[in-house]
């Protein structure tokens, strides 16, 4: 198959699935409901292969990085390479026995969620840094976000209504009025910007994921 | 007989009446009708942090985000697609220029599609054999990309991280990351409530539809200009919607709104 032929397919199929989920999504078309579903059923089907490409992907990346001995990090990736392992042979003896393994569910709770909670943690340290940098004001634009973030903070925090009443009521307004419109000019001009993006793949003009790099 | 889903009227009207408009001027910008689109800071400043990095001799981060894991989103995956599209040009940039650039993602079923991009981008300027597929880094779930992609940064201290696509809490992190180690930031995304992040860590950013609008001017095509001039048409018309349902709405008449279905 030449490479025209492949680009010119991946195109067709592109346009065929498009159109046949945006009618499905509108009409009431007998018949096209369960071709639709059936798509969809596909989609994830290749969405979850695709977590095999993933794996490939990492021990790639980690078997090179063993093989080459690379100073401070080989080590860290042998670790992965070996759990890796243990929990692929765990997870296919689970799927064989079909019970659950208790080493296998040990590691998910006690290890992979809860360092996953850590993480999702510090983000707090990351916002307070984030927005020290943001409220600095510098400008006028700056100090008027200054001074709607300190409304904003003082209504969530309980002190915010001892100091004086007025300040939940205007950090109230705030939220509900005025950051609201802002918010939403975003959501519809990004939903058009998508409906332009989504025009241009159907007709194979947005090209740069296919792997049509533009200069 | 077709029906239409009750409920669908208006939204199916402004998808017509989207696509007529996009069709006319992207036939009117193949007739020789001149179509300017104002360029982005974001997209003029991504030669400049290539440029940077092949100055310092360090690394270009890339990064999609986290996309909810999947291109099968309907939100998400068009923002992942749109930073792909501007990956190509960047990998391209950083292959003329002889800069590494590092690809995180935790989205395993964009893979083939972002070696496919990379891998064309060496070929395209001449240099296939120094693609290495080692450059893109795949890890499953939020956590471990960001622990990744932290780790990279600490080792490596790029010199320019781009965030580009659909993000989530990560958006933060790793811009205060990137500014931790001095790094140029260019950062965009449609969700909404990562922006105020995006904007507070970034040096330039790509806001909401801005995103998508990136590749079109990347591409320089006339023809994909055009839809950005029917998009600026159909804000032209919700604007003026808008601001007539509000007038019509104050003296009591909610026509317009119960056309909408608001």
């Amino acid at each position: 198959m030449s490479e025209v032929y492949k680009r010119e397919l991946v195109f067709v199929v592109t346009a065929i699935v498009a159109i046949v989920m945006i009618l499905n999504f509108f009409f009431v078309i007998p018949g096209l409901s369960p071709v639709a579903e059936q798509l969809q059923a596909w989609a994830l089907i290749i969405q979850l292969i695709a977590i095999a490409i993933g794996a490939a992907n990492v021990m790639r990346v980690h078997s090179s990085l063993v093989q080459r001995r690379v100073q401070g990090r080989w080590l860290y990736s042998a670790w992965l390479i070996g759990l890796f392992a243990i929990l692929t042979i765990l997870g296919l003896i689970n799927l064989a026995t079909g019970t659950q393994n208790p080493f296998y569910q040990w590691v998910f709770d006690h290890v992979y969620v809860s360092l996953g909670t850590t993480l999702y943690a510090i983000t707090g340290f990351y916002i307070f840094s984030a927005a020290y940098r943001a409220f600095r004001a510098r400008t006028l634009d700056a100090a008027i976000l200054l001074l709607a973030g300190c409304f904003v903070i003082l209504t969530n925090a309980p002190i915010g209504e001892v100091i004086w009443s007025g300040i939940p009521v205007i950090g109230r307004w705030m939220l509900d009025y005025g950051q609201v419109p802002a918010m939403r000019t975003f959501l519809i001009t990004g939903a058009f910007g998508l409906l332009a993006f989504g025009f241009r793949t159907l007709l194979g003009k947005e090209t740069g994921f296919y792997g049509e790099v533009a200069e | 007989m077709a029906i239409i889903i009750e409920g669908k009227v208006i939204a199916f009207v402004i998808l017509i009446l989207a696509f007529v408009l996009f069709y006319i001027f992207m036939y009117l910008a193949k007739t020789g009708y001149e179509i300017s689109a104002r360029t982005f800071p974001a997209v003029a400043a991504l030669p400049e942090a290539v440029g940077r990095a092949a100055e310092m001799g360090k690394p270009v981060y890339y990064t999609t985000g986290l996309g909810m894991d999947t291109l099968n989103n309907p939100l998400q995956g068009p923002q992942t697609l749109a930073g792909i599209s501007i990956l190509g040009y960047v990998t391209r940039l950083c292959v003329k220029a002889g800069v590494n650039i590092a690809y995180f993602t935790p989205i395993a079923d964009s893979l083939p599609l972002v070696e496919e991009t990379m891998r064309t981008a060496y070929l395209a300027e001449g240099k296939p054999e120094e693609f290495d597929p080692n450059m893109i880094n795949f890890q499953a779930g939020q956590s471990p990309y960001l622990t990744a992609s932290l780790g990279y940064m600490q080792r490596e201290k790029p010199a320019s991280n781009i965030l580009l696509g659909g993000f989530y809490y990560e958006s933060v992190v790793l811009g205060e990351a990137g500014n931790t180690i001095g790094a140029m930031q260019i950062g965009g995304s449609a969700n909404t409530h990562q922006l105020p992040f995006i904007v507070a860590t970034c040096d330039y950013t790509l806001i909401s539809e801005e995103l998508f609008a990136a590749s079109a001017e990347i591409a320089g095509d006339p023809d994909v200009l055009g839809t950005l001039k029917g998009e600026d048409i159909l804000k032209f018309i919700i604007m003026v919607l808008t601001i007539v349902g509000f007038l019509l709405g104050a003296t009591g008449v909610t026509t317009i709104a119960d056309i909408l279905g608001l």
